[in-house]
This record gives structure tokens, C-alpha cells and sequence, in this order.
């Protein structure tokens, strides 16, 4: 055959190989580009969903801490109403409440019972069989008593006020698993630290009721020199630019009901459930049986005919004063050590103050109550001014001379002026319905409602002081902070 | 022509077949596995500027390593009690509404807050509170002309110790006759567990920071939906009760697996993976 007809037939061999090593050249090339293409996506990918799922424990692990704090406060939070549940069905309705992707579970292995939460006067010396909880002044860093550090700031800010009592950690651990990724299958244990913190260690607060009140929609004016250097304040208004000029409508959603960041949660805590509670009957109750039950020998005065006179130092308008030579008209009111009547006015002299809590009823809005300030320290003691005469008249409550021994005042439904411009150390809560005028010079707490600020007519310098925060810790109300840190093993 | 077998029969028989595939299979599978061998480490156009290398993007060297980067930075926020995000749009709304603001030089390394530690922690809730409590150690640091990208992120413990820093920046360049845009992620890492700071080593290289990434675009595809940066969102400022409530601020970080402006006109537009709404308090 000749070279030309060779031609006219189709490629010679040498040429089909020529070709086919071409093609073989060009395949191994495709074939190490795709692959290398390959491993760069897979990798790329495999990093990416590894990074995402790092993501999203972090998310998981911190909403089942919430979950914690929110079930422990359900059940031991300074508030009117407190769950009845175990602290295992609080946190079991909770996880049911919550979504997970498909095959996800998780589910309560181990837990702790919350400890009660006790303060004054549910504590020694009216229940002796209850013992009051140590306070100390917490710090950042240091075992003892323990840090705050780490437990968030949000919650640091209201603990570091003033002394407080470590309740101790509590230790939740939860099994995570998932059917469609048994390698993720882990454990995620959540540390809960409570600290009971008394109310008084804020200085300066405008709070809200939004259960059986309001809350204000924008804080109250501060007229110049109401807040001294260091003092802490608290207020929790809305969120809405259309009702609060303070607020931005950055991340507010002005559709739907207004929602409070969880950013407030411990504020709301302590400006909103907190005075709820204080003012609700059960608290009022027991500051009432507590000075009832008031034992202090100078509460009861010696009488020859009348061997068992009334005693305690809960004292009532509607009842006359104890005669001691006249001592069958009872009901009347005991003597109590620092108190003096005359008529329907009542003077108490805080340097001749022997209980720890003394309770004032005016039923009918008749009363006058004069504070006299003691020059010089004493042992903190307890004032409650009740008045239940609603619009029959509010009880006048007039502070007059300089006051250095501290106490917690609680008026109800009062009309308080303050004589002379005094320095008062103590703690001053004032009820929704409580009015105030006149200038004072205030260390240690001040709280009033916040939709009724008296602040247009009280003309108060607020100052911080410790030691008298020190010295009220033991008798104020006390707030359950909760910080909860989960971590995955 | 029909295939004829070694024992002169036309076509292959069954055993032949098989035999013929499985040589197959071995070839094709040394040949994966050899060019994976070859392509197991991926040669990346690269820069230098101020020093420091960049790779182009889309890098997977600097993926992994900012994969390692952010996760170290999200442990550091998830174990602060409080962040400062200095820099970005927004720092106050009515004092630097716009900006962009001052982040801290890249030189920042202090390991505590002097002012702060002592001071009142309502007084402390925004960035910016930090940044005038804070004014004496910080005004040194704060960058002039800063970039809209750049940030500086601090996680705190207590009121006082800094446990990480993060720094990211953008700079623009002319090298080699190309203008690109530079971005630079640093993390450093303090380790208070002796009670003193120890500034945290990156494990490959023995030096500071403990981790970081580089990357570069041109110029002209330095076009970002969602570009890096900082913005602060607020929940409020009250002067006259000192609230100064800043709610959480969004940081994206550069992302070298992002394609950034490759194609504007794309229906899927660049969106970092590294975008966080980080609290300022916790």
C-alpha cells in the first residue's frame, strides 16, 4: 500500500498514538484540576459547617443556661408570686418550649434543688429557726469570698454595690443528642451562682409596678444635684422612641407588644418585681407581726396593778396609749422604747430606739409621725408608717434634726416633709401613693414610684455610703441575682 | 475488527473483562491518588506590605486560620463579663452619629483598664463610656483617618482585665502597578490563670499575636453588600440619669473565602462568615 493511499484511509498508527497521548495528557490535567478543585471545595466546606456548628453549640449552650437562670428565678425570685413547681419541671417545661434542628434532644440528667432564699424578718430573731444569711462584701477577684468575675457584667454591676450574701453554685447537666449525628452527641454542664443582694445596695432607684401599677414610660427629671458622685441609679422605662425621647429605634420593633431586651432582665429584677413584692400585703405582714413580736423589755412598761401590760412595738392611732394607772382599757397601745404620743401625734426618737422594727398603723389618715434624728450611731432598726385610709387622709411624716443612726424607712401613703434641710443616713422607700417636700440631704437609699415622682417638690442630695449600706444589708429585702456559664463536655 | 482473545476466541471473556476493569480501577485510583499528593498544598499569589505577607482571596490557608482565629475570639466574648468595641459607624448617636471612629493602634497591648477597674459599674455600660473612662490609657492608641473597617474588639473580665484583643483593619495600596485593598485580622489572647498576664503565643510560630489572617482583593472588587466593619446599635442615651445603654454592636470581619465584588451584578452578593452582634455587656 502506498503512502498515498495510506492517507486516503485514515490516520497511520503513529499518528492515532501521538493522539492518543494527547488525549491521555489532557486527561490526567482535567482529572488533577477537578480533583484538586475538589479538595479544595470539600475542605473549604468541611471547615465551613465545622465552624458553623461551633456556632451554633455556642448558641445551644447558652440558651440552656438561660434556661437555668430563668427556672431558678421562677422559682425563688423576690417577686408576688413564685412557682410551685420542682426546679426540674421548671426547666423541663422550659426545654419543651424550645426548638431544635430535626433529631436534636436534650434532656436533664442531674440537677440541684434551690436553697430558700430568706431575709428580714422571715430570719432570726422572729424565726429563730431560720438563720439569717451572711453578708460580705463581694470583689471581682478573690476566693474569698468569691469572685464575681466572669458572671457577666450586666449581673457584676448590681452585686458590687454593696454586701451581699453568696449563696453557692448549683450544677445543672444536660445530655445532648442527636439521631441524624451520633458524633455530637455531648453533655452540657451549666454552673448557676446565686447572690442574694439586698435591695438598699442601690442607692437610688425610680421604680415601676407593672403588675398592680405602672411602669414610667420615661424616667422622672432629675433636678441638678440630686445625684452625688458615685451614686448608683436605676430606672426601667420603655423602649419605645414614640413614648421615651431617651430611645433609639435602632433595635426596637414597633410592631407587636413592646419587648424588654433581655440586657434588662436583672434590672427589671430589681426596679420592677422586687417593689411588687415589697409592697405587696405579704411582706407589709410580716414587717407588722415582726414588731408585734417585738421583745425588747423596753417596749413594755412597768405597772403594779397590770403585771402583764401589752408589749411589742407595733403602735395603732385608733387605740388609746397605755395608762399605767388605768390598766384595764385595753386594747391600747404598749410602750415602746423611743416612741412618745400626744393626741394623734407621735414622735419618734431615733437615738432612744430599742427594737429592730417598729410598725405605725393609721387606719384613718389622722396621724402625724415626727422623726427625730439621732446624733450619733446606733443599731439600724425598721420604721414601717402604714396608712390604710386610702383618700380619708394621708399620715404627715415630718424628718427633722440630723440623723446618724441608720434605718429603713417604709411610708405608706404619706405626706413627708423635712424640717431644717437634714442629713439623714438611712434607707427611705416611699409607696406609689406617698408625697414628699423639702430639702434633705440623703446617704445611704432612696426609692419612690416612678410614674409619681415627688422629685418635682423633694429636693434631695443623694449621696453613696457604704457603711450605711453596710449597716441596713441585714434588715432590707433581698433580690436573688442569678449568672448562669454553661460549658460542653 | 473484533477483540480476539489470547486463546484466539473473538471477544473478551468474563474473567478477562473483570480483570481488564480492576487494572482499570488500579490505574485511575493511583492517578487520584497521586494527584492529590501533588495538589495537597495550594500555591497562592501573595503580597508583602508593611512586612507582613497577604494572600489573595479566596485563600484556604487563611480560611483555616481564621476558622482557628474566630473560634479562639468567640470563646474570649463568651467568657467576658463586658466587650468594647471601639471603632466603626455609630459609636454615640449624637456625639459620632457617622463616623467612622478611632479604633486603638495595632501597638495596643495593654492587658489591663487602670480607669476603669476602680469606677462605678453603672457608670461603665457603652463602649463609649469605656472610652472616656478609659480616656488617659487610650487617647495614645486611637488611630487617626481610621478606615470604616477598622475595630478594635477587647473582651474584660471584672471591670480591669483584658482577656483578648482583636484588631482588624483595611488598608489601600498600589504594589507591582495593581491597586488592592489589604485587610489584616490579629487576636491576641491574655491568660490571667497564674492571677498575672501572660500574652498568649500563636502554638506554630512561638510569637505573638496568638492568631491572625491576611488577605487582599483589587481594588475594584472591594465591593461588599455587607463590607467589614463595626456598626453600634443603641438602645438609648439619657444624660441627665447617666444611662448610657448601647445594645449589641454588629462586627463583620474580612472573609477569605469570600469573593467580595467578583460579581457585582450576581444575585448572591458577598456576606462574610465571620459577622457577630456582639453585647457590650453580658
Amino acid at each position: 500500500m502506498s503512502p498515498r493511499q495510506k492517507s486516503l484511509s485514515g490516520p497511520g498508527r503513529d499518528e492515532r498514538g501521538m493522539a492518543s497521548v494527547a488525549v491521555l495528557i489532557f486527561s490526567i490535567v482535567a482529572v488533577l484540576i477537578l480533583v484538586a478543585n475538589f479538595k479544595l471545595n470539600y475542605a473549604v466546606s468541611v471547615s465551613g459547617d465545622a465552624f458553623d456548628t461551633f456556632n451554633s453549640q455556642m448558641v445551644e449552650k447558652n440558651g440552656v443556661a438561660q434556661v437555668v437562670k430563668e427556672s431558678i428565678l421562677a422559682l425563688r425570685e423576690t417577686a408576688v408570686v413564685n412557682s410551685g413547681n420542682s426546679i426540674q419541671a421548671e426547666i423541663q417545661n422550659r426545654l419543651a418550649n424550645l426548638g431544635f434542628p430535626a433529631g436534636v434532644s436534650l434532656t436533664l440528667q442531674a440537677s440541684a434543688n434551690v436553697p430558700a432564699h430568706p431575709f428580714f424578718p422571715f430570719v432570726s430573731p422572729f424565726v429563730p429557726a431560720v438563720s439569717p444569711l451572711a453578708l460580705a462584701q463581694p470583689a471581682y477577684f478573690s476566693t474569698s469570698p468569691r469572685g464575681l468575675a466572669g458572671m457577666g457584667g450586666l449581673f457584676s454591676s448590681l452585686a458590687i454595690q454593696g454586701p451581699v450574701t453568696d449563696m453557692g453554685t448549683l450544677v445543672y447537666t444536660f445530655a445532648r443528642s442527636s439521631t441524624q449525628a451520633p458524633g455530637e452527641d455531648w453533655t452540657y454542664t451549666v454552673n448557676a451562682n446565686l447572690f442574694s443582694v439586698p435591695l438598699t445596695n442601690v442607692d437610688f432607684v425610680a421604680y415601676g409596678l407593672p403588675s398592680s401599677g405602672l411602669i414610667s414610660a420615661q424616667a422622672p427629671s432629675l433636678p441638678p444635684g440630686t445625684l452625688g458622685s458615685g451614686v448608683s441609679a436605676l430606672v426601667v422605662t420603655s423602649n419605645n422612641p414614640a413614648t421615651d425621647p431617651t430611645a433609639y429605634p435602632d433595635l426596637f420593633a414597633p410592631a407587636g407588644q413592646e419587648q424588654l431586651p433581655y440586657q434588662f432582665r436583672n434590672a427589671a429584677s430589681f426596679s420592677w418585681n422586687a417593689y411588687e413584692y415589697l409592697w405587696n400585703l405579704g411582706y407589709q405582714d410580716a414587717l407588722m407581726n415582726a414588731a408585734k413580736a417585738e421583745a425588747d423589755p423596753g417596749n413594755q412598761a412597768v405597772s403594779v396593778i397590770d403585771l402583764t401590760p401589752p408589749a411589742g412595738a407595733l403602735y395603732d392611732f385608733s387605740r388609746p396609749a397605755f395608762d399605767p394607772a388605768n390598766p384595764g382599757n385595753y386594747p391600747c397601745n404598749p410602750t415602746i422604747a423611743g416612741l412618745s404620743s400626744s393626741g394623734f401625734t407621735l414622735t419618734v426618737d431615733c437615738s432612744a430606739v430599742h427594737s429592730q422594727v417598729i410598725a405605725i398603723v393609721d387606719a384613718e389618715g389622722v396621724g402625724t409621725v415626727n422623726i427625730t434624728g439621732s446624733p450619733s450611731s446606733g443599731a439600724p432598726f425598721v420604721l414601717l408608717i402604714r396608712n390604710t385610709a386610702g383618700n380619708l387622709g394621708r399620715t404627715n411624716v415630718v424628718f427633722s434634726g440630723n440623723n446618724s443612726c441608720p434605718a429603713i424607712f417604709y411610708l405608706e401613703n404619706a405626706n413627708v416633709t423635712f424640717a431644717g434641710s437634714p442629713q439623714i443616713e438611712g434607707a427611705l422607700f416611699l409607696d406609689p401613693t406617698t408625697v414628699a417636700a423639702g430639702n434633705v440631704t440623703w446617704f445611704g437609699h432612696f426609692s419612690f414610684y416612678g410614674p409619681a415622682s415627688p422629685l418635682g417638690t423633694l429636693s434631695i442630695a443623694m449621696n453613696d455610703d457604704p457603711a450605711v449600706k453596710a449597716a441596713l444589708a441585714g434588715l432590707a429585702p433581698r433580690v436573688l441575682l442569678v449568672s448562669t456559664t454553661a460549658t460542653r463536655q | 475488527m473484533k477483540p480476539v482473545s489470547s486463546f484466539g476466541r473473538e471477544g473478551f471473556s468474563l474473567v478477562e473483562a473483570v480483570a481488564g476493569l480492576v487494572l482499570f480501577v488500579l490505574m485511575m485510583g493511583a492517578l487520584t491518588y497521586g494527584a492529590a499528593s501533588l495538589f495537597k498544598f495550594q500555591s497562592q499569589p501573595e503580597v508583602t506590605y508593611q512586612g507582613k505577607i497577604y494572600s489573595l482571596a479566596p485563600s484556604f490557608g487563611e480560611f483555616r486560620r481564621a476558622v482557628t482565629f474566630h473560634q479562639l475570639f468567640v470563646l474570649a466574648m463568651d467568657q467576658a463579663d463586658s466587650i468594647l468595641v471601639l471603632g466603626g459607624q455609630r459609636s454615640h448617636p449624637t456625639l459620632d452619629p457617622v463616623g467612622p471612629s478611632s479604633a486603638l493602634g495595632e501597638n495596643f497591648s495593654d492587658t489591663t483598664l487602670t480607669a476603669a477597674a476602680g469606677s462605678d459599674a453603672f457608670q461603665g455600660y457603652a463602649s463609649w463610656d469605656q472610652r472616656e473612662i478609659n480616656a488617659t490609657q487610650f487617647d495614645p492608641y486611637l488611630t487617626s483617618s481610621p478606615d470604616p473597617a477598622d475595630f478594635t474588639v477587647l473582651t474584660v473580665q471584672g471591670q480591669s482585665r483584658i482577656t483578648s484583643i482583636a484588631q482588624h483593619r483595611r488598608y489601600t495600596a498600589t504594589i507591582n502597578g495593581e491597586n488592592v485593598v489589604l485587610y489584616e485580622a490579629t487576636l491576641q489572647t491574655v491568660d490571667w490563670s497564674s492571677g498575672s498576664p501572660v500574652l498568649v503565643t500563636n502554638p506554630s510560630t512561638g510569637a505573638t499575636p496568638t492568631s491572625s489572617y491576611r488577605i487582599y482583593y483589587a481594588a475594584n472588587e472591594d465591593v461588599w453588600q455587607q463590607p467589614p466593619g463595626a456598626t453600634h446599635f443603641w438602645y438609648r442615651t439619657d444624660v441627665s440619669w447617666d444611662r448610657d445603654q448601647e445594645g449589641p454592636t454588629r462586627v463583620i470581619f474580612a472573609d477569605p473565602y469570600v469573593l467580595a465584588g467578583q460579581d457585582a451584578q450576581a444575585q448572591v452578593t458577598s456576606v462574610s462568615q465571620f459577622a457577630y452582634f456582639v453585647p457590650q455587656l453580658r
